[in-house]
Order: structure tokens, then sequence, then C-alpha cells
């Protein structure tokens, strides 16, 4: 029976005769057949369009074909064009309002549900369930929170005999609104970031500050708020790269009026590139985007590898 | 710190603070969803004269009669199906493989490849937005089911998830089944892949719900009606916002789109927590 | 289905670390063998070279004559046994074992009736349809054995595999092991740092330290005649005893004198041993309690460990140097009595600095 397992055709090497020896770990062409369909479509679906887009944004292009080159020209264009400018403004504005408030917000919620409760469950559950929706649905919602006359907002006011705030046409709300309504649909992320990060502090230090007398105050700040300190900075700079690239609500619920005043950044660039067709400008707009996420990015690497406590 | 008895008062004190602010929050979340559900079930010219009427009867089905008869929804979720499915069926073989591959076998150059997938999660989307739209066109791809799918399929997340759960798998494993004289194939498809059903369960929801939910891409991709994902086409009916067919028609449409996601993410909770976090962090 | 297992010469680099350094041994056929050593020590990888899971860097490693260090692990014939036993876990036990036989085109009804023989033997044919996560930890192990039965291979090898048991459990599996290979006239390699395990289970022990066989022989003759004093101190329970000592070998045997100028007789011819800084070593057996000042020597009592056949004695002599002696199970012995201890210089060992061995001639 043990001569099946051997294979005949394999002719034994004499003794004394260097042979390769078998090496299950060696580098060999034919493993690489495993990771070749997916690099396939990395690579020309991710890596070729990112270097493409470079070479787009130094030239003049339309859908269909490249135009001649420009050098640095659209990045000149954009550094001069007032409505890029209001743009980056804006983006930078809007990450100002939510990120601080998302951060803050979740771990308030985290630090209050973090219990084996049921109703922490069923609230852990409804804060993180406006996550799932697409973002056409919650401008939806939105717009009719806001809306005169029908809206909720409106009607709650109505009842008090006093008129709601504008929040989509008032130029000084209109970003405060799209903010609000950023802020319902990604709450979640933060705080569920925050419960794991407090799941993993150490049971045994709060029963050793128990011991020591300490105060539910002095725990949190003293052993809790220094253990998610890492975490903290985290949900802040993975807030900032998704933040960075508001778009859809933005586009849904003021097309980023009035007066460009909540136009951001990936706005514009779907404005110039896809409805004005300056696909160039749009990409040269779209690098600069990319620079400014790639350098939250590199920070969210650097805190990660600085492994203190368990994001 | 007075008196214990003190502390105690004012720790009920600081309790009932923190429970009204909670409870205050989740109204928040859920008031606006409950107004639209509400707005949903009423005839559109009584909600003009008064919006309080939302509050009391008669309450009406008409509008989701309307929406599963008239509009284009239906259509809209059949591509969104077919594009999520897609991408999700794409997504799990292309990451199945190659994390298999980046984790237990050498081949030249591994190191610095799974270096630059890793790079490639940094990658937004708007930096290749423009140029891969361009290469579309060229192809001819945009309005297309394919044209919606295969920009998914070059992320790299399922990836990296894939390999770190591969890595995650006992090496004895792997040499026991060669020991058993299977191939490396039949080690990847008998014995590894099998173990890995909780990562593709986590990867697959995650990649479902990720492309159902995508806007950008289909917005400029599928700029045909027929084309239309059920996000681009729920986003275009928004344009004639409270006209044409009325607010409550618009909300039941809201409340037919939204409620499947919400029922499969109660269905799946703990895979959907566990991949947005995990994708976040990475 | 048995098989010799000749390995030759055989060296293996980790980077820039030598791990194994031109090691040779010849495994006869239906052998129990065992590799012995500290860990690290580079029995493991020994083994996973023989099983093809590491390369061969230098050497060569023939089964019944022919070469298979070119062949992959899964052509050459052997079956393994893993320390953490390696189940798939999503297949049935049934499953577990037909994987093997299925992946070289083994007929269907054979595989059933290896199968069945198999489970016979192991007594687990009520198991066949559970998976390994339904198992005891006994339970898995004997699956894994099971596993390697079936493929009747040429050797079975078995990388550590009791150290995930318990104590009783391991006790059992070890003679199960050993009627096992009565049973099946296999070559068993079986890897352990355990020597009791290596003692209990090997007809011959491969003694390993530091990339280089110390000693290849019996149990009981690396028990009496250990070949260095790594083996004299890794091989036994308490580690022999050494104190070091200065030789006489004017006469026909070595006489020994410790610093304290105690002077023992040894049974050890005196014509190889060469002058130098030597190490006097005797078994706790070979210590005897005596009356105080009828021994060689005089120690007071530190700590007892009672045994139950035999009681450790452990004294301290007055130069601070700990001397373990064996006393009778219901020894009177207390702890702080200062008590005599005499050695059987028959059974004495003596070590040059190099490590070397001398024993006493044989009778």
């Amino acid at each position: 029976m043990a001569d099946q397992m051997t294979i005949r055709e394999t002719a034994a090497p004499a003794v004394g005769v260097r042979v390769p020896s078998a090496n299950i770990y060696a580098p060999q062409w034919r493993n690489f057949v495993f990771v070749a369909p997916f690099l396939f479509f990395f690579t020309t679906l991710l890596i070729l369009p990112l270097f493409w887009g470079m070479w787009l944004s130094v030239h003049k292009a339309d859908t269909f074909s490249t135009g001649r080159f420009v050098g640095l020209d659209n990045y000149v264009r954009l550094v001069h064009d007032k409505v890029f400018l209001q743009s980056v403004w804006n983006t930078f504005y809007f990450v100002l309002l939510t990120v601080p408030a998302l951060a803050l917000i979740g771990l308030f919620l985290a630090l209050c549900l973090n219990r084996r409760t049921r109703t922490a469950a069923v609230l852990r559950t409804l804060f993180f369930s406006s996550s799932v929706l697409s973002v056409t649905i919650v401008t939806l919602i939105w717009r009719i929170v806001y809306i005169p006359n029908v809206g909720l907002l409106s009607t709650i006011y109505g009842w008090f005999g006093a008129t709601a705030p504008a929040f989509i046409s008032d130029p000084s709300l209109a970003m405060i609104g799209i903010a609000i309504a950023t802020i319902w649909w990604c709450i979640g992320l933060p705080m569920m970031l925050f419960l794991s990060a407090l799941q993993q502090i150490p049971q045994d230090i709060y029963e050793a500050a128990a011991l020591d007398n300490a105060n539910r105050w002095q725990t949190l700040r003293s052993i809790t708020l220094p253990s998610i300190k890492r975490t903290f900075i985290l949900v802040i700079i993975i807030q900032i790269v998704l933040q960075f690239q508001l778009f859809g609500q933005a586009w849904l619920m003021t097309r980023g009026g009035p007066n460009n005043l909540t136009k951001p950044i990936v706005l514009y660039i779907y404005d110039t590139a896809f409805r004005r067709w300056d696909l160039g400008m749009g990409a040269a707009a779209s690098e600069m985007l990319f620079v400014l996420i790639l350098i939250a990015a590199m920070a969210q690497y650097l805190v990660t590898r600085n492994k203190g406590d368990q994001a | 710190m007075s008196a214990p008895s003190n502390s105690i008062k004012g720790r009920a004190f600081g309790d009932r603070m923190l429970l009204a602010l909670v409870i205050l929050l989740s109204i928040i979340m859920i008031a606006p969803v409950l107004w639209v559900i509400g707005l949903s079930l009423k005839e559109n010219a009584e909600l003009m004269a008064n919006p309080n009427s939302v509050f009391h009867a008669p309450y009406t089905l008409k509008n989701y009669i309307n929406t599963i008869g008239t509009s284009s929804v239906f259509r809209w979720v059949l591509n969104s199906i077919i594009v999520s499915g897609g991408l999700t069926l794409g997504t799990l073989i292309l990451s199945s493989l190659a994390g298999y591959g980046f984790a237990r076998l050498n081949f030249p150059g591994r190191n610095i490849l799974f270096v630059i997938v890793l790079f490639g999660l940094a990658v937004p989307e708007q930096a290749v937005l423009v140029a891969r739209h361009q290469i579309f066109s060229m192809l001819k791809f945009h309005n297309t089911y394919h044209g919606l799918i295969l920009p998914g399929l070059s992320a790299s997340f399922g990836v990296f998830l894939m390999t770190q759960y591969f890595r995650a798998i006992p090496k004895e494993l792997d040499e026991a089944a060669m020991l058993d004289n299977a191939s490396r194939f039949k080690i990847f498809w008998k014995v590894l892949l099998p173990l890995t059903v909780p990562a593709q369960a986590t990867l697959g929801i995650f990649t479902f719900l990720g492309a159902w939910n995508d806007y950008f891409w289909p917005l400029i991709s599928a700029t045909k009606k027929d084309m239309f994902t059920l996000t681009v086409g729920m986003a275009s009916t928004q344009t004639n916002f409270a006209q044409s067919e009325g607010i409550g028609f618009l909300m039941a449409q809201a409340v037919f789109a939204g409620a499947p996601i919400l029922i499969i993410y109660l269905f799946f909770q703990k895979y959907i927590v566990t991949a947005v976090s995990g994708a976040a962090v990475r | 289905m048995t098989a010799n297992i000749e390995i030759r010469n055989v060296s293996k680099q980790f980077g820039a670390m030598t791990v194994l350094d031109d090691l040779s041994l010849s495994i006869r056929a239906r052998e129990f063998i065992v590799f012995l050593g500290p860990s690290g020590c580079g029995k493991s990888t020994l083994l996973r070279m023989i099983a093809g899971l590491e390369t061969v860097d230098g050497g060569e490693i023939a089964i019944n004559g022919e070469r298979i260090d070119h062949l992959p692990p899964g052509k050459r014939g052997i079956a393994m046994v893993f320390q953490s036993y390696a189940l798939y876990p999503h297949m049935t036990v049934r499953d577990n074992m037909a994987f093997g036989l299925d992946n070289i085109g083994v007929a269907r009804d054979v595989i059933d009736a290896r199968i069945a023989e198999a489970a016979r033997i192991l007594e687990m044919p009520q198991l066949l349809d559970r998976k390994p996560g339904q198992l005891s930890g006994g339970q898995r192990q004997r699956v894994a054995i099971g596993r390697a039965i079936v493929k009747e291979p040429k050797a079975f090898l078995f990388d550590e595999p009791l150290s995930n048991l318990d104590a009783a459990l391991r006790t059992r599996t070890r003679i199960e092991l050993a009627q096992l290979h009565q049973r099946l006239q296999s070559t068993m390699i079986f890897v352990t740092h355990d020597q009791v395990e290596a003692m209990t289970l090997a007809d011959r022990i491969v003694v390993m330290n530091n990339r280089r066989i110390e000693q290849i022989g019996s149990p009981m003759e690396i028990y009496e005649r250990p070949a260095t004093k790594f083996v004299a101190g890794f091989v036994g329970a308490p580690a022999m005893n050494f104190v070091d000592a200065a030789i006489d070998r004017s006469g026909d045997v070595i006489t020994v004198t410790f610093a304290d100028s105690t002077t023992i007789a040894t049974d050890i011819a005196s014509n190889q041993v060469v002058d130098g800084a030597h190490t006097f070593g005797v078994r706790a057996e070979d210590v005897r309690i005596a009356p105080t000042g009828q021994g060689n020597v005089d120690g007071k009592v530190d700590v007892l460990e009672r045994l139950g056949e035999r009681t450790l004695v452990y004294t301290r002599l007055s130069d601070g140097q700990i001397i373990v002696a064996s006393d009778a199970g219901n020894s009177r012995v207390a702890v702080g009595d200062t008590v005599g201890l005499a050695f059987d210089g028959r059974k004495s060992h003596l070590f040059d600095e190099t490590g070397r061995a001398w024993h006493a001639r044989r009778a």
C-alpha cells in the first residue's frame, strides 16, 4: 500500500548527489496564480487610473480625448478659482462641525451604553442603525425634517407658534443643517469603536480603583479616558478622512448652494469633471483632495503602528 | 465627597441626567424616521392642509400601492441586487484567493506586492474617479452592469481582511494536508476555505451593504434611468421634491428602500458591526 | 508496512543560525526511536525535515535506501501526528481519516475498510461521525493517530503528541502508543522533551542538544552510561549529582578527591582518562543515607521530598554543595538532621572539561 504513496516516475537521485531538497515554502511563480486575478483588477482599476488621473491633471481633457499638455496650468487655475477655494474652506468647515461632535457624542454614548443590560443593547442597535442607510435615504429623511410647512421641525415649532430656522436655505445655517444630518447618519461607527476600546480595558484595573476608593469621576478621568486615548485620536482621524469626502448630503440637500456655501471639494470635482466635462481640472482637484486624505491616512498609520491600547 | 449619603444622592442625580440625555438622543435618532413613516401613510392633500394630521387617522396605504404600481423602484431594486450581488460574489472570490496567496504561499515579489495592495487602502475613490470614468467611456462600459460592478473589485480591503484571517489559521493544518498529499489548490478549497466562513460572511455583508449604498460611481456611470441603482434612482426622484407625486409618495419610496436594509441589519448586526469597525480601523 | 530511515550528514540553517550541524543517524525498520532534548535543540526541526516540511540544507535522507529529501511531503509515504493534532475542524472524524487516502486515489471500499480497522484498534467507532470540536483532548489525539494509521505509512512521525494532554491521560496514551507499536510493528519516530516518555517508549533514544546528537542508545544505556555530562544531567529525575573533584589515576581504578578532601574509590579504569579538571557524578539512588560519620561525607538535610516508594533527601555539604540522596519511602530522616552520605563508587561517573564521560568498568 505504501507504494501508492511514493511516486515511481520520479527517479530517486543517487546517494551523495546534491539535488535541491523539497521546499514547501520556496517562492514559486505558479503560486502567483492565486493573487493574479485580484492583482489584475487592482492594477487596471486602481493603480492605472491613479496614474492616469495624475497625467490627466496636467492636460486639457474631456470625456473621450485627452488634449494638449498644459503643465501645472490646471493647478494654477484651481488655486485662483474662488469657487474651488470656497469648496476647500467649506470642506474644512464641515469637518470642523462634524468630527469633534461625532467623537464626543460617540464617546458619550459608548460610556453610557457599555453595559450588559438589554436596554443598552437595544440602544446600541438603534444608534448604529442609521449607519446602514444610504445617503439618499438619509438626505430624504432630513429634508423632510427641515422642509417648511410639512417638515418635522416646522411642525414642532408650529406647536409653540414659532417659525423653524431655515436649515437648508439660510446661508449661515445650510452647512450646519448638513452637518446635523451627517452626525445623525454617522454616529454609529465612533460609538462602536469606543465601545470595543472600552471593552478591552482589563476589568481588574477597575476593581483595583474601587479598592482605592476612587469615585466614578476619578475612575473615568484617571483610568477610562487615558486607556482609550489612542482610540480617540484614531476616531478623529478616521472621521476626518471620511468627512473630507462629503458629497452626497451636500449634493442632495442643497446642491452646494446657497451661493456655493455648502459646496465641498468632492462636489466641486463632480461639477467640474462630470457636469462641465473639464476632466483635466477635475483630475487636478481630485489630486489635491488625495494629498489631503493621504496626510490623514499617514497619521492613522502612525497612530495604529504604536499599539498602546487596542483600537 | 463629604458624606456617603451625599455621594449616593449625587450619583443618582447624575445618573438621571445621563439617562435623560441618552433618551433625548434616542428621540433625535427615531423621530425623523417615525415622521417619514407617518407622512408615507397620509394622503397628500390632507398633509398640505395640516401637517399635524399625521398624528391621527385616517391613514392609508395608497402611497405604497402607488410606489409598487407606478414607479421604477422595482427596476432599480433589481439593478441594485445584480450590482451588489455581483460585486459581493466577485469580491469574495478574488479576496479569498488572494488572501490565501498572500498568507500562505510564497512567490517572487510577494512582500512588496502586499505592501502595494495595503497602500491601496489609503487611496480614496475620488483620486481615481475622473480617470476611471474616462477609461470606462472609452471602453463603452457606462450604463452597463459590469461598468457598475468592476470598480469595486479593485478594493484592497477584502484581500487585507482575508489575508489576516488565513494567517490566523494554524499552519499545521496546511502541513497535515500536505502530508495527506493534497495540492495547494485542494488545501485552499477543501481545508482552509471552509474555515473562513465567518470572515466570508463579514466581508460579504460589508461589500453588499457598501455597494447597495454607493452613490457616487453609479451617479456618474449609470446615467440612463433604466440602469439606475436604487440609491441613484431614489435621489433622482428627490429633485422634484414635493411636486408631482407628492410628499407621501416620496416617503413611501424611502421606507420601501430603507426597510429591507434595516431588517438585514437587525438580522446580521454582529457581522455588520464587526465589518464596519474592522474596515475603519484596518 | 515498515522501513528503515537513513539520515546522512544533514545540516540545517535558519538564516545565519545553524540549527543542525552535520548530523547522521540510522533508524532501523520497526524501531521506536525517540528524539529527546531541551526545546530549541533541533529535534522537531529534524523530524520536520524527515516529513518534508523543512528543507534539507545539506546531506540527505533516505527511506529504504531511496532518497526522499527532494520529494514533497505527500510523496514520502510517511504520516505525522502533530502536537496540536491539526485535525481538519470542519470534517468529521471519518472524513479526516479519508482525506489523505482520497488524495492518492485509494478505492472507496479500501478506505472504508481501513477506517473501520483503525477505529477498532483505537476503540472509537462511535466517534466516526463527529467533528473534532465535539471531541475531548484525548479523543482528538486518537483521531490524529487514526489518521496516521489508515495511511499505512512506512514510518510514523510524532511531534510531542502528548504534551497537550493532562497528566493521567498522558500516562495512559503512552502505554497505548507502546501497544500500538507492538501491534503495527512500524517504524516510529517520536519527538519529546519529556524523559519519562522517552525512557518508556523508545527502543533507542537520540539525545540531542545544541545542534548535535549527544548520544544514541537504548534507554538503559542512556541512563546508566550517559555519553556526556549533558546527557547525564538531562536524563533522570532528580538530575545527577555533580561534584568538582581531583582525580588520582595512580591505581588500576580512579580515586576522586573533593575540595573538602573526601575521597571516593570508583570503578572507572585509569588508563584512558587524562589529567585535568573533572566532575564526579552520581545518581541519587546511588547515594545511600548512613549514620553520621559513617558515609563518605556528612551533610545537613535541607529538604525532604517524600514520593511514597522512596524519599529524596536534599543535603548540604559543609562547602555548600547540594547532594541529593535516595532513601526508603518511610525514611526516618528529618529536616535539619546531619546524616552521612555513602556514595556507590561502582556506579559513579566522571566527566572531563569537554563533558565527555567515563563509566565504571563493565562487570
